[in-house]
């Protein structure tokens, strides 16, 4: 199959991007949407052309390294998918598609389409672990936690950081990965003795780094590929008032 | 002063105006019935609301509510616009959102525009007794009911209030159920009910304000 990608170049933070078309040729809809971008790649090679830069890799849909802006939807036309799960087989023979890196203040343009995600890293920092020190591996029944409430903190644990939620979001809130980081944890028993303190904790570098405010549209938990709900955002702020009142 | 609480006090400000609503479209109500007991009970309802100390608070309250969630709708806006920063070349929202979640900055100036406008034409005459005098009736209240009905058999003004009463719907309908999420109410079962209740809520509130003026224009 044959289709042409319109695709984001940018050589520094610093410098003017634009969008550049290229014409890609023999592509099975069997590859998967990044192996397109490496076969394109292996021509601009060929041609003695600077290849895209763009970030990959587990290709698995687990690790949260890709993620780019495809056709106007984070992570391409699929709901609740990441970029390496989308396959070519999505798009028709002579489509037109059009490839952005995630769009936010926060997340400043290294090159083409990666971006640099190190401020979820600091918030990560602030408290999204136990700092008690385990030793080896506990008893797994010596902590009896109820069904329902390890499935919840799983839920959100799902969260692969891939930043598809501040790209896809009109204000690049963070919420939705701060959230799931938070409720995580603070459902647990293991989280509760630090849990007001790591919830103020991370809110705060939240805002430090500038990610916006959460007003509901809800098009991350549409983008995420770890089918993060909204629902957890409001929960975080439940939350934050009890560590305001009770922290 | 944090994120959360600029936009708790957006939320807070929002879910009083929407209990306001209630109570002012309950009352209009009275509009729809015959001219000759309409005119007597809609007159003597607007008088007792005048008279009464603890409506005086509820709407100075009602002020501050409304210049508070402007403000802080603003701040936030302008802040969020600022994280942002360059926006996509290409951007399918509808595809993952609702086209209200998106603008809700455009429904309120509308919405802004309306409520200006609305002051000028009831509370600057009844209340500050500004613009053209308001005659009183038979009981001795203040004409109010002369005021809605004059102004509601203005063809532009017909249009213009129920026209504007539909960015009021879409505005509820996102508000109203996103003010709760806002607030920390993130029961499961709950937000599913909260969610019919404000499509529920945003249509009774948009077409209940919206009929009034064309029926009074054809009474």
């Amino acid at each position: 199959m044959k289709v042409t990608f319109k695709i984001w170049r940018q050589e520094g933070l610093e410098t003017q991007g634009a969008l550049k078309t290229y014409d890609v040729d023999r592509l099975s809809e069997d590859m998967s949407f990044l192996e397109a971008l490496d076969h394109l790649n292996e021509t601009l090679v060929l041609k003695n052309e600077k290849v895209i830069a763009f970030e990959s890799d587990c290709r698995e849909g687990i690790c949260g390294a890709c993620g780019v802006f495809i056709n106007g939807r984070a992570h391409g036309p699929h709901d609740n998918m990441s970029t390496c799960q989308l396959h070519m087989r999505s798009f028709k023979d002579g489509d037109t598609i059009v490839v952005e890196p995630w769009r936010a203040g926060t997340f400043p343009i290294v090159k083409d389409l990666v971006v640099d995600r190190s401020a979820f890293d600091r918030i990560i920092e602030q408290g999204a672990y136990i700092t008690a020190k385990t030793g080896t591996a506990a008893e797994a029944n010596a902590i009896l936690i109820p069904k329902e409430v390890a499935d919840a903190s799983m839920d959100v644990a799902a969260c692969i950081g891939c930043g598809a939620c501040v790209a896809t979001c009109k204000n690049a809130s963070a919420a939705l990965f701060v959230s799931a980081k938070i409720n995580h944890l603070n459902k647990l028993p293991q989280g509760q003795p630090e849990a007001h303190k790591r919830l103020l904790e991370m809110t705060t570098q939240m805002e430090l780094e500038n990610f916006g405010s959460c007003t509901f549209t809800a098009a991350c938990e549409v983008e995420c590929p770890a089918e993060i709900s909204i629902n957890s955002i409001a929960e975080m702020n439940a939350r934050y008032v009890k560590a305001k009142l009770f922290g | 002063m944090s994120l959360f609480f600029k936009k708790s006090i957006i939320a807070a400000t929002g879910l009083f105006l929407c209990i306001f609503l209630i109570v002012h479209l309950s009352a209009n109500m009275l509009l729809l019935l015959p001219e000759n007991l309409a005119r007597g009970l809609y007159n003597s309802y607007s008088t007792t609301l005048r008279e009464s100390i603890l409506i005086s608070i509820i709407a100075y309250l009602l002020y501050i509510s409304i210049i508070f969630h402007v403000i802080y709708a603003g701040i936030v806006t302008y802040k969020n616009r600022q994280s942002k920063g360059v926006r996509n070349v290409m951007n399918h929202k509808n595809e993952n959102s609702s086209w209200a979640s998106q603008n809700m900055g455009v429904l309120g100036v509308l919405i802004l525009i309306f409520i200006v406008v609305h002051l000028v034409n009831f509370w600057a005459r009844v209340k500050l007794g500004i613009g053209e005098n308001v005659k009183t009736d038979v009981a001795g209240n203040m004409d109010v009911y002369e005021v809605t009905f004059t102004l509601f058999h203005n063809i532009y003004y017909v249009i213009f209030y129920s026209i504007l009463m539909i960015p009021l719907g879409f505005h509820l309908h996102h508000g109203l159920k996103s003010a709760f999420k806002t607030l920390g109410f993130y029961h499961k079962k709950g937000l599913k009910i909260l969610a019919k209740t404000s499509l529920i809520y945003a249509v009774v509130m948009s077409v209940g304000f919206g009929i009034i003026p064309i029926i009074v224009y054809f009474k």
